[in-house]
């Protein structure tokens, strides 16, 4: 095992070396060196993830890290200093309900996020509206037959506080009404695939999710008549979407300058972030 | 598979028993006894700091939030500046409970199948199987719990949800069962087999020699595998998350949704900002948990300690 | 003797052998009952992750965007991390549950030890998790990497291992030990030629159980390593960004967009127990060498 202990004194001291450089990045793109820490929203990951293998390959010698806890946790390890990029679901430099705003940090629009009301296929709903969305998540209403659909208890199934997906469907679906925290139909769930599982899995289950994850085992209900698809939130019509925001501290120098700019690029927005199902910032001009 | 009895290397060169060699081996003797106990020493000291850790942060809770209300309230409403924890704590006694209490009884039962009654070729087969089942990602099992556990739970009993300390129960059985089994298994086997052959040259048939002499003698080795696993079963976050439903109330019913330490812990803790109350109770929360299975373990060692005086 | 007390006796007899097939049948039902649950579950992950495996999916890369992205990276990773906490926790694992079994006086202050022992394993990996960032992270500066994922995983496993080898320790007869003394063997001669080679098959059953439990840990790793790879295969770096197997698996479940998510988790699953099957099989090798050489 001696020459494990040697090659990883070598490398612990080559990185050590390496990572000294980061900031300092002023060299041509090639020559373009240093260590990115993306965490925050789990939601934006997939996107990260990608963009970050194909800034690699341009840039071999820039080191990207990411991982994802959740939305707020993105600009607090800016504010830390241990994270260079906060991905996060909301603009974190302004107040929104539950979160204050990060002074001194700036939001770098990635891509647009739409967000669905999705229900279990047993209810047979496929239309609600937006009252009809705030009675059931705030437990007014208790059963689908209220609602238009048969006779049976609504269960409701709920992000946890903080998540980004919740934040977002609060303020643009439900107009800021609060949701329901109790009850024998009443469950919360950690992640978009969980939310995904169980309202697939759960007779007569209501949930909300990234319209990413939307699959045909559930139904992405219209919202006051208005499908939610892609075409409806370019031209306006849907209105349950949100950017998704990359935190900096301040204005974003260096590698990751340069990395924030490589995702915003028409290559990136208008390919690989668009087969990952979200929609470029740029197609929403009436914003 | 009976203990093999290994070659004693025989002191080589016995007669050559200088001062020197003496010195030396006593010396090696000596560093090696500090490198154990310096280990050990370190064990303790990562315990203690990251109770110091927890309770550094934790403890801040109380200059907003009164001892009696994070204790003895049950309601834990953030965003309206309650912080009562209660529901978590007896939530988390109420799952590991209920999980020993399913767990306990089987794996006692094949650990003894592994040990005593088994072929013993069976035995050599089961044993690496189940060790496989401690390699299993606990979001494997929860993931299971959720597509296979919860839709069976909801077909038997008939409620909308399924999640609730039942389900929870159910996985952290299967997630402590291999844990527990083969834990006694290796205890149950390195009982001499000379007290056993006594037994039953006595007379005495196969359940009593079972349970009185081979389980008194494993006894130590048992009360281990049974501690190591509620360990589990307290500590466990990732597959209890998905099957427990996470809503802070009382579950007066097994099918309830409910939330325990862990889950609540980790459901909120990315998700609250760094230096709030809610990011300090929950730190508490997590102090909390260690001091629970702290407590538990002196009550186990307790209660084990006035057997053996008894026996 | 008279006839009642005969009778009597013979009740008693007869009630004991009943006691005696009862429990029997009891234990073989459950034993059985169990191996069939564990079979069954084992099953179910390999029937649904088994079809469809190939070589391309275990070394290849992974893909965010096209269906047949590969695990390599994370898998590589998984090993890479098993073998670096391993380095750490076997030796002060082991050294630790020495002291505890030969050396430790039988007092309060050891009695004390040894709950701490036994509590620090029943603190949450989640807790690990947020003392590993606290120390690397935010203490040290090092951004999410391998090194401190391994470290970490290390800490979590150390009461596993102490109280296994303490236990194991503890159940070699005493006579083996005392004659080996009796032969004129140092104390730490006899530790290491008789009561560790005695104590070898429990040692190792607790080294395969914390290798398993490290394998499939997710929660240490998410927080200190990262949820992505350096992107490269055979990337020896310690300093890279360290996502393993088990944490692939809980990534491609709860947030990756791929079309073949779900055959990526099951896949994946499969490749972890089989893994971990020949893990177990590896740590027994030194047991069959010590049988057999005994």
């Amino acid at each position: 095992m001696k020459w494990f202990g040697k090659m990883t004194t070598i490398t612990l001291a080559a990185t050590l070396l390496l990572g000294s450089y980061s900031g300092s990045a002023t060299a041509a793109a090639s020559k373009l060196s240093g260590k990115i820490v993306i965490n925050g929203s789990s939601a934006l990951l997939p996107l990260s993830l990608q963009a970050a293998s194909e800034f690699k390959k341009l840039h071999p010698k820039v080191r990207i890290s990411a991982s994802a806890a959740g939305s707020v946790t993105g600009p607090q390890s800016v504010r830390k200093g241990i994270a260079d990029i906060g991905a996060c679901d909301w603009d974190a430099s302004t107040d929104v309900p539950g979160f204050k705003k990060f002074d001194g940090q700036v939001a770098n629009k990635v891509a647009v996020i739409p967000f669905a009301a999705i229900v279990n296929k047993s209810t047979g709903v496929t239309e609600l509206s937006t009252k009809e969305l705030q009675d059931i998540f705030s437990g007014k209403v208790t059963n689908w037959k209220e609602v238009g659909g048969k006779d049976a208890d609504i269960v409701v199934v709920n992000r946890a506080f903080g998540s980004g997906t919740r934040v977002n469907f609060q303020l643009k679906a439900l107009k800021g009404t609060d949701f329901i925290s109790k009850g024998d139909n009443y469950k919360e769930v950690k992640s978009s695939g969980d939310m995904k599982t169980a309202v697939e899995t759960t007779p007569n289950a209501i949930g909300y999710i990234d319209l990413v994850y939307v699959t045909d085992k559930m139904n992405a209900v219209k919202i006051d008549n208005v499908a939610p698809t892609t075409d409806n939130v370019i031209n306006g019509k849907y209105k349950v979407w949100s950017y998704g925001y990359y935190m900096t501290k301040g204005q974003p120098t260096g590698a990751t300058k340069a990395f924030i700019e490589y995702i915003q690029s028409a290559k990136f927005q208008n390919g690989s972030l668009k087969k990952l199902k979200f929609i470029p910032i740029t197609a929403m001009k009436g914003e | 598979m009976s203990k093999t009895i290994p070659t004693l290397s025989a002191p080589q060169r016995p007669s050559r028993s200088s001062s020197v060699r003496r010195l030396r081996l006593r010396l090696e003797h000596r560093s090696f006894r500090l490198l154990c106990a310096s280990s050990a020493v370190l064990v303790c000291g990562v315990l203690l700091a990251m109770l110091f850790f927890m309770f550094r942060t934790g403890v801040l809770t109380f200059r907003d939030v009164p001892v009696s209300e994070f204790f003895l309230s049950t309601a834990w409403e953030p965003e309206n500046e309650k912080y009562g924890a209660l529901v978590f704590i007896l939530g988390t006694f109420a799952v590991t409970g209920l999980t020993l209490l399913i767990a306990v009884p089987i794996s006692l039962l094949a650990a003894l199948f592994l040990a005593e009654l088994a072929p013993q070729r069976l035995s050599r087969v089961v044993r690496p199987i189940l060790d496989l089942l401690v390699g299993i990602p606990s979001v494997v099992y929860g993931y299971m719990g959720l597509t296979l556990l919860i839709p069976a739970l909801r077909a038997v009993t008939g409620s909308n949800l399924g999640d609730g300390v039942l389900a929870a129960s159910l996985v952290l059985a299967v997630m402590v069962l291999p844990t527990i089994t083969r834990i006694s298994d290796d205890a149950l086997r390195a009982v001499p087999r000379k007290y056993v052959q006594g037994s039953f040259a006595l007379g005495a048939t196969r359940f009593q020699t079972v349970t009185g002499v081979i389980l008194p003698a494993a006894g130590r080795g048992i009360v281990q595998a049974v501690i190591l696993g509620m360990a589990r079963a307290i500590g466990e976050t990732m597959a209890v998350v998905m099957v427990i439903g996470n809503t802070p109330q009382l579950a007066d019913s097994l099918l309830k949704p409910t939330s325990v330490l862990t889950s609540n812990i980790v459901m909120q803790l990315p998700n609250v900002p760094f230096d709030s109350t809610w990011n300090n109770a929950l730190y508490m929360m997590g102090f909390l948990l260690l001091a629970i299975s702290l407590l538990m373990i002196g009550v186990v060692r307790m209660l084990q300690k006035k057997g053996e005086n008894a026996a | 003797m008279s006839q009642a007390a005969n009778q009597a006796r013979r009740t008693a007899l007869r009630r004991s052998r009943r006691a005696d097939k009862a429990f029997t049948a009891v234990v073989w039902s459950v034993g059985l009952g169990c191996v069939l649950f564990t079979l069954a579950l084992l099953g179910t992950i390999l029937a649904e992750g088994l079809p469809g495996l190939s070589w391309s999916f275990v070394l290849g890369l992974p893909s965010e965007i096209e269906e047949g992205g590969g695990i390599g990276p994370a898998l590589f990773n998984s090993l890479y991390i098993l073998v670096l906490s391993l380095l750490i926790s076997i030796p002060l694992g082991l050294a630790s549950g020495i002291y505890l079994a030969e050396f430790a006086p039988d007092n309060r202050a050891i009695g004390l030890i040894r709950i701490c022992v036994e509590g620090l394993a029943s603190v949450p990996s989640l807790i690990f998790g947020l003392f590993g960032i606290a120390l690397f992270v935010e203490g040290m500066g090092i951004g999410l990497t391998i090194i401190g994922g391994a470290v970490t995983l290390a800490l979590l496993n150390l009461p596993l291992l102490t109280r296994v080898t303490e236990e194991a320790m503890r159940s070699v007869p005493p006579e083996y030990k005392q004659g080996s003394l009796a032969l004129g063997a140092t104390h730490t001669q006899t530790i290491f030629k008789v009561c560790l080679p005695a104590a070898l098959s429990s040692i190792m059953t607790g080294i395969s159980l914390t290798a398993g439990r490290a394998f499939g840990e997710s929660a240490v790793i998410v927080l200190v390593s990262g949820v992505s790879t350096s992107g490269l295969m055979w990337d020896f770096d310690p300093m890279s960004p360290g996502a393993t197997l088990a944490v692939h698996l809980w990534y491609v479940q709860s947030e990756a967009i791929v079309p073949d998510a779900a055959d990526i988790a099951s896949h994946a699953a499969a490749v972890l127990l089989i893994v971990v099957l020949l893990l177990n099989l590896l740590l027994r090798i030194p047991i069959w060498w010590n049988a057999r050489r005994a």
